[in-house]
Formats: C-alpha cells, structure tokens, sequence
C-alpha cells in the first residue's frame, strides 16, 4: 500500500515526536528536554504575544535589507566580470583572497566598528550573501550561448541592447540559482550574528531565552527560525519557476 | 618573463593597491591600535611565535575532525540506504527535511543547555552542521547509479549487500566526497561561529579554540591587529582544508571527473 507523501510525511513526525516525548519523560527535566505539549504550549504563548514574530520580522527585514545591498553590489560586478575577461583578471584574485574568510569570523572586527545594533547583522548577512550571488552572476553570465550573443551582433544590436535582450533573459535561471544560495548563506548568518552582537531578532531571542533556562521557549524559536528558512528557500524556488519556467530541473533542486 | 604573468600581474594590482591604501590611511591615523598591514604581521609573527595561534588552530581542527567524523559515520550508511531503497527514503527524508534548515549556530543555546560550553557542544554544533551537505550528497550519489550495473548484478544473483558493496558505494564514492568537501567548509564555519558564540555569551571565554582567542581579542584586551590575523588564519585554514580535501579526492577517486 502506498501512502501519500503528506501521510509518510505525518507518520515520520508523529514517530519522532513520539520519541522525542518518551526521552522527556524520561529524563524528566523541563529545562534539559521539555516534553513536546510544553513546547507546543510554548510556541502558542509566544504567538499569541507576538513576540515570536517581531523577532521573526526584524530578522526577515534584515535578511531583505542584506539581500538587496549585496545584489546592488554583487549583479554589476558579476556582469562587469562575466562580459570583461580584463575585469575578471582585475577583481577575481582579490575576491579569492576574502571569500574563504567566512561571514562569520569578521563578527568581533564588525563589533568593534559598528558595536551592537542593527548594523553589524546587515553587514554581515551582506558579506555572507555577496559572495554566492557574485560567484553565480559571473557563471550565469559566462555560460550563456555565444551562438545567442554572436547573432544578435549579426544582426546589429547595440551592445546595451545585447546585454538587456540576450544575456540578462539567457543567464536569469543562473541568477536565480545564485539568490538561493545567497539566501541560504545569509539566513545562517543572520542567526550567529544576532546571537553575538544584536539586541533583537530570532538569533537574540534563542539566546536570551537560553541565559533564562527556558528551554520551551529556546526551542520555539529555533523551530521559526527552520520554517522560516525553509520559507525563504519555497520563496526563491516558487520564484525561479514563475520567472524561469524554461530553465530546466537542474536549477530547481 | 614568461607568458604567464601577465594575467596574474593584473590580478595583484588591486590587492597591492588596496593594501598601500590601507597603510597610508593607517599611518595618517595616528592611533597605533588602528590595524595596518605592517603591524598585522607584527602581531602574526608574534602570535605565531608565542604559539597562541598554533594551539588555538589545533584546538579548533581538533573539534572540526571529531565532529566531521561522526557527522560522516552517520551521515554515508544513512544517504546510501536512503537512496538506495526507496521506502527507507520516504520515511527519513520528512525529519531530514525537517531539521535542514535550522541554522548550527541556531542549536548551539541548546547545545549548552545539554553539554555545557566546553568541548562537546562544539563538537555537537560541527557534526550538525556538516550531517546535511554529507547526507544529501550520499542520497544523490546513491541514486546516480547506472541501473545497467544493478540489473547486471542482479542478474548474477549478488545479495544485496553485495550489490552495495560492489556497485552501490563505488559509484556513489565521488558524490560522497563532494558531500564530505562542503561538509568539511561547513564545519570550520561552524566551529568558528560556535566558539566565537561560546565566548560571548557564556562568560570568560577560556574555552579555546580561534573563534574564542578572537572573541578574547575584540572584548579584553581590543587587539584589532590580532583579530585581523585571526580572520587570516580562519579563512588560509579553510583554503587548505579545501585544497587538501579536493587533492585526496582526485588521488582517491582518480576517475570521479569533477
């Protein structure tokens, strides 16, 4: 008998749930392990206060706000890149200089220059999403069809023309591929930084919640925090099929 | 000169020039905590010397292995069954999707709930994190296989733990080393951020590791020429794990193309 994904997909988590609660019962510690009804009643209360989503929203604005910032900045190198090879020899090599310096370790350096607040999230979501939107734009922008660019100059398109009509519709699925990843990247980020150096958001509120040993309310947020990424992940997916609808599989896992 | 310098010529231009800059605006400054190049390799050298930076790289890769590899212990028999037989794949995959995307760093509270802030919950947050790019990849590898070679070795009656054996992991090997790359540049990020998480929250810090000598630097004793070369020392550790992981694999898996 075959089930329907949704039904398997209920199954597996009732028997993970069921698990999980037989270990509360077993370690009988609210503070260690709280059995799932407390963290359900938990996320309700949290709900309710809306607490759980002004965090939610704050750091969701962040990671837009971040988003934007390294896409003005990312896209036009990527282009300048991917259509210049002097330019890529110019600015490759200092971008494979800082990108293995993760988002991450430039947090103590970002809290000394702009302290804690709403700054240093940014910045670094910024950092950590810059690097996957440009490394795609330049690849999206290389791999699309030389045959395509060679006939649209045939034909005496203005190179503007070129890149607006041919390259930019040719290397979208790529650029797509590149938001999502660079989603993925900031939305780790967002989480370490808040949980550092910020007095707000999903990363702050695990932490504080942490420091008062009110475990239910630790895992609440943490469970925001996966449906929210899952969320931003369906979002970019949903938006590379309505805008991508050409573009093959491969883009889409 | 040979021909190739001309590329990279034009590639060291900016770097150089970025770091002249970066010199003359440092000495302009007159404050001599502002980090400039010349006093970041003075604190290297004196770091290096001191043997701070050694043991706290050591510390650090020290959690990365052991976390990897119970990340890797887990994670390939699991992605292989996964993808090797259906059913066992419907019923897994909801709680691997489930759990995948919350964040390492976001399950280190609890983490120190659990096991305090010392070494173990490092070494909890490095498995997690590197389970998942590990995982998917050995389900995807798994699920690569010709399925020419299963039928063929069906047909010559091998169990099915033959099967696994000798076409299942081998053609799944080059899938499994990407998994076990990203996993790996997954896990420095992690320890890095658990440490430097570690140190800000739980109070003293003393816990070793990069990101907490780098925490130490930022909040006690404010040495930006030191955190500076700590980030150095972050991102040349990561390059090398990298590098290193990509060289074993090609001598490993000689026909794996990529």
């Amino acid at each position: 008998m075959r089930l329907r994904p949704a039904l398997v997909y209920v199954r597996t988590m009732a028997v993970f749930v069921a698990v999980w609660w037989l270990v509360s019962v077993w370690t009988a510690n609210t503070v260690l392990l709280p059995s799932p009804p407390v963290v359900f009643d938990a996320i309700v209360d949290l709900a309710r206060d809306l607490e759980l989503f002004q965090h939610a929203g704050i750091s969701l604005l962040r990671m837009v706000l971040s988003l934007v910032v390294a896409g003005a900045l990312a896209l036009p190198l990527g282009f300048a890149m991917g259509l210049r090879r002097g330019i890529d020899a110019a600015v490759d090599p200092t971008i494979e200089l800082l990108r293995p310096i993760s988002g991450i370790a430039w947090i103590p350096l970002a809290l000394f220059i702009f302290g804690v607040g709403n700054t240093l999230p940014i910045f670094i979501m910024t950092y950590a999403a810059f690097f996957p939107i440009l490394l795609g734009t330049v690849a999206g922008v290389r791999g699309v069809d030389r045959r395509l660019v060679d006939a649209a100059r045939t034909m005496g398109v203005p190179r503007r023309t070129i890149i607006t009509r041919v390259v930019m519709p040719a290397a979208l699925p790529a650029l797509l591929v590149a938001l999502r990843l660079g989603v993925a990247s900031s939305w780790t980020a967002v989480i370490a930084a808040e949980l550092i150096g910020a007095p707000s958001g999903l990363g702050y509120a695990v932490e504080w919640y942490r420091e008062l040993l009110m475990t239910p309310q630790v895992m609440s947020f943490i469970a925001m925090i996966g449906v929210l990424g899952y969320a931003c992940d369906r979002t970019v997916r949903a938006l590379a099929e309505r805008f991508t609808p050409w573009a093959g599989d491969e883009w889409q896992r | 000169m040979n021909a190739l310098p001309a590329r990279t010529m034009r590639g060291l231009v900016l770097p150089l020039a970025l770091l002249v800059a970066w010199q003359v605006w440092g000495m302009a400054t007159t404050n001599p905590r502002t980090p400039t190049p010349t006093r970041i390799v003075r604190a290297a050298v004196e770091l290096v010397e001191s043997g701070d930076l050694p043991l706290s790289i050591a510390t650090s890769l020290g959690r990365v292995f052991a976390g990897f590899a119970a990340a890797a212990l887990i994670a390939i028999p699991l992605g292989l069954a996964m993808g090797a037989s259906r059913p066992v794949e419907r019923n897994v995959d909801p709680v691997i999707e489930s759990f995948r995307p919350i964040a390492a760093i976001a399950i280190l509270p609890l983490a120190i709930l659990w096991l305090g802030t010392g070494t173990p919950a490092a070494v909890l947050i490095v498995a997690y994190a590197a389970f998942f790019p590990i995982v998917i990849n050995a389900i995807a590898g798994a699920k690569r296989i010709n399925p020419t070679l299963l039928r063929a070795a069906a047909t010559m009656g091998l169990s099915r733990f033959a099967i696994m054996r000798t076409v299942v992991v081998p053609s799944a090997l080059p899938a499994i080393g990407v998994g076990l790359r990203i996993g790996m540049g997954v896990a420095w990020t992690a320890i890095v951020a658990a440490e430097l998480a570690v140190g800000a929250k739980a109070g003293g810090g003393g816990t070793g590791g990069i990101g907490s000598m780098m925490f130490i630097f930022y909040a006690y004793s404010i040495e930006l020429n030191r955190i500076v070369v700590c980030m150095i020392a972050v991102g040349l550790v990561a390059l090398v794990l990298d590098r290193a992981l990509r060289a074993a694999m090609r001598w490993l898996m000689p026909w794996s193309a990529s």
